[in-house]
């Protein structure tokens, strides 16, 4: 615990990144996509000498311009901000071993912002070719900053074995290279460059959608047939790029996909199953919805179609990333930092020293079991909104209590909870200050004597309160 | 011997041309090309009543998926234990069942509602609105009979009390309750009864009345609200029914769909502790949604009126709405307009503004465990 806790009452502090990641990558996916889609566009009317054409697509950039370089970049912030108060310790990781990497992405980033609002403010005034170049210029950028930012991202998941032989050694940042071309790198930048292009037509055809169909049969016509073929090579090549995604994440991350097939019992991560399915849903509906209205019938395809298509996307977005982040559990850094941000190979020292007396936070007001609460499980638990601590372990006393926290301090090889947790650390007086705090939370007992000597040595059998597949009434679904 | 200058084209007839010789597949396109839909500024209101079958679709195809793997009787519970928690993907059929039955019972009510304030009860389309009561009510004893299958703490003890309220109808009510539960008690014999309901008895009456309902409303079309009746034929606007409004019915269908998916994934249907007899009930107990009106309303008139002339009371109250409610036809018939057909209207808002205050109410204070 080398940081203070961010306490995000009922919504907790993950969801808070969460929600502002699922609407910037929307935005800075289309940042990416936009960026092909506007030179292609402008080729295509300066090849066909259509005037309407290179008058909607001016119209587009600017609402381009605007999403992107407005709510694109301060969304973007808004992430620094949220990992850096809700996962310092990860965050901390990542600039140590990347920040070479975000130098390189801060100097495309500043070209291809730049290039924007040239690109825009240059409509008319400069020669069709400068133009176009301009824009070539602004896609080449905005692209090499998400292939720098997936490296960055995939290593959480995958940061693969050169650098786990390095890593807490101090010597991480020199195998800065075999870290970013990780095992999931090059599928994901597929993936990743897809749903850009995907996006690209999404909100293309938001714009397209305006246009009077009436008054402009043929613009409307061309247009939206044409920005609808947008989403085609993501429809046809996705399935096959996530194949090979799913093949280079670990067995254990697969496994938690499966989790939810045949249950909704399994603890939170069953939700992970359930996120793929709502993708999939939703993703078939977008491609119903553009072939039947945009494709089919491009000329009543009508403003609301747009929105209705871009919320689904919205959601398609939103589910997959969700899923993404799920299947690194219990990391943050794959096999290296868990979600609580401690690290693996510091859990026998901090079992050995104690987890809250090495804190440099330590707060004397506060009684070490809150202080372990706040610090080991408040990164994915609240105490009464998300996966509620209050919820989870409704009905059990202290000795129930007790026998769940020191299963999760042992993490024994056949733990179910190992998967998806990261152990408790501390001293069993610590794990025992734990044990009474949750016990007071949840039952609102006053603190008592310790539980039993044995209780923090032995467990005798898993409990059902984070959803083990015991009995029917164990089995709480994932909320 | 005359010479044939243009012979016809010889084409080969194909296997639509096949079907249709025998099955006459153009006569029913014909018949729902024949239909045009209103178009007005309350076009929306007819997306329900499609909705609501496509819900009822959704029933059937999920519910025969559960018969495959539900045991009613002893082992209720514990096959529904399978379903939700063993079974592949059991749990995503059986939280699609319980959502779109809800969703079914609301769309349903939207479309009566809306029925009712385009006053499509009026000639000529009377036995209609009678057709649709009589679906409504069917579509509750559904939800009612379904309810209960999983056997669990919260369905058994709803099971009760909604049966309580059955015990409250006068001379006949305790023998009727009694021949619902199958005893004097509810227990796994109610379940298999109500399992025979749910999967047999009501079908059986569901799915012909359903075709006669839409058989009418084929043949007279929507009705337009009584503004849009009112203007000039060439202001009037239409739609073919097919394939234009279809079309639009599909993707209506189509958002359904998701809403469904989304609400399954996200809030799957959970499953209970086991049901025990002996048991005191727990805390929050409640009807669903669609039987809290009643059961408020009883609760309401009980603080003031206790006993049994307060259930008298309720249930008088509550006959006396189904009765205007059922005969609504006959004293708002068409061409009658004035006072009759606005005390109508207003009774009708009196009637919804009640039931979601009802409702509400009912959430608000969900501290009556017993009724």
């Amino acid at each position: 615990m080398n940081y203070p806790v961010w306490d995000v009452p009922i919504l907790g502090s993950a969801w808070v990144i969460g929600i502002i990641a699922i609407f910037h990558v929307m935005i800075s996916h289309f940042a990416v996509g936009g960026g092909f889609y506007l030179p292609m566009a402008e080729r295509k009317a300066l090849r066909d000498g259509s005037g309407e054409w290179l008058t909607a697509i001016r119209a587009h950039s600017k609402f381009f311009l605007v999403l992107t370089t407005s709510f694109g970049a301060v969304s973007g912030v808004g992430i620094w901000f949220a990992i850096g108060l809700a996962s310092p310790e990860s965050t901390s990781t990542l600039i140590h071993n990347f920040v070479f990497g975000w130098a390189m992405e801060w100097c495309f980033f500043l070209v291809e912002i730049s290039t924007a609002l040239v690109y825009y403010y240059t409509w008319g005034r400069v020669s069709d070719r400068l133009h176009l170049r301009l824009g070539w210029i602004y896609a080449g950028t905005s692209w090499c900053t998400l292939v720098i930012i997936n490296g960055i991202l995939t290593f959480m998941l995958t940061p693969g074995s050169a650098w786990l032989a390095v890593a807490g050694t101090g010597q991480e940042a020199s195998r800065f290279w075999s870290a970013f071309f990780n095992p999931t790198y090059w599928p994901s930048l597929v993936l990743r460059t897809l749903v850009c292009l995907a996006l690209a037509g999404v909100w293309a055809l938001i714009t397209a959608s305006r246009i009077n169909g009436f008054e402009h049969p043929r613009l409307k016509t061309e247009w939206i047939s044409w920005s609808a073929r947008w989403l085609v090579p993501a429809f046809l090549l996705m399935p096959l790029a996530l194949v090979w995604y799913l093949a280079s994440v670990p067995e254990s991350s697969r496994h938690l996909m499966q989790a939810g097939i045949s249950t909704i019992g399994s603890g939170v991560f069953t939700q992970i199953t359930r996120a793929a399915l709502v993708t999939v849903m939703t993703s078939a509906t977008i491609l119903a919805v553009v072939y039947f209205l945009a494709i089919r019938n491009p000329r009543d395809f009508g403003f609301g179609h747009g929105v209705a298509v871009l919320v689904l996307a919205l959601c398609a977005t939103g589910a997959t990333e969700h899923a993404r982040e799920m299947i690194r559990k219990p990391y943050t850094i794959g096999q290296h930092m868990y979600s609580n941000g401690v690290r693996r190979s510091d859990v026998a020292r901090l079992n050995e020293v104690g987890y809250a007396a090495s804190s440099p936070w330590r707060d004397s007001q506060m009684e070490t079991g809150e202080m372990m609460f706040r610090g080991q499980c408040m990164n994915c638990h609240t105490v009464d909104g998300y996966r509620s601590m209050r919820k989870l372990l409704e009905g059990h006393d202290r000795e129930a209590i007790a026998r769940i926290v020191n299963l999760l301090h042992q993490a024994p090889a056949d733990s179910p909870y190992r998967n998806f947790m990261p152990p408790v650390v501390g001293t069993p007086a610590e794990v025992n200050a734990l044990v009474g705090y949750l016990d007071r939370t949840v039952n609102g007992t006053k603190a008592g004597p310790s539980a039993p000597e044995s209780l923090t040595k032995k467990y005798s059998r898993a409990s059902p309160a984070l959803g083990l597949p015991m009995t029917a009434a164990a089995n709480q679904p994932d909320r | 011997m005359g010479t044939l200058l243009y012979p016809e084209p010889k084409t080969k007839p194909g296997l639509y041309d096949w079907l249709d010789e025998r099955l006459g597949i153009s006569d029913v396109i014909a018949l729902a090309k024949h239909k045009t839909v209103p178009q007005h500024r309350h076009s929306f209101w007819y997306y329900w009543g499609g909705l609501s079958l496509f819900f009822f679709i959704i029933q059937l195809f999920t519910g025969i998926l559960l018969l495959v793997y539900f045991r009613p009787g002893k082992d209720a519970y514990d096959s529904v234990r399978q379903i939700t928690y063993d079974i592949d993907f059991g749990w995503l059929i059986r939280s699609v069942h319980s959502w779109s039955a809800n969703l079914m019972v609301f769309a349903v009510c939207v479309h009566m509602f809306s029925a009712f304030f385009m006053k499509a009860y009026q000639k000529p389309r009377e036995f209609a609105w009678w057709s649709g009561l009589v679906l409504l009510l069917l579509t509750l004893v559904f939800g009612f009979s379904g309810y209960l299958l999983p056997m669990d703490e919260l369905s058994f003890v709803a099971t009760k009390i909604g049966l309580q309220f059955s015990n409250m109808i006068p001379v006949v009510g305790p023998v009727l309750a009694d021949l619902i539960r199958g005893g004097p008690q509810v227990s796994p014999d109610t379940v298999q009864r109500f399992f025979a309901l749910h999967v047999v008895v009501l079908p059986l009456l569901f799915l012909p009345l359903l075709m006669f309902h839409l058989f009418l409303v084929q043949k007279h079309g929507n009705a337009s609200p009584p503004g849009e009746e009112s203007r000039p034929a060439s202001e009037k606007q239409t739609m073919p029914f097919f394939p234009n409004f279809f079309a639009m019915d599909l993707g209506m269908w189509l958002i359904a769909l998701n809403v469904i998916t989304i609400l399954a994934t996200l809030f799957p249907w959970d499953l209970g502790p086991q049901a025990d007899p002996l048991a005191s009930a727990p805390n929050g107990i409640h009807p669903e949604w669609y039987f809290m009106p009643p059961f408020h309303l009883l609760k309401i008139i009980g603080r003031f009126v206790p006993g049994v002339t307060g259930e008298l009371l309720g249930m008088g109250l509550f006959a006396a709405v189904l009765i205007f409610w059922t005969l609504v036809p006959l004293f708002d018939p068409k061409g009658k307009a004035g006072r009759a057909g606005r005390f109508v209207t207003w009774g009708g808002v009196l009637v919804l503004s009640g039931m979601i205050l009802l409702i509400a109410l009912g959430y608000a204070d969900l501290g009556y465990t017993h009724l």
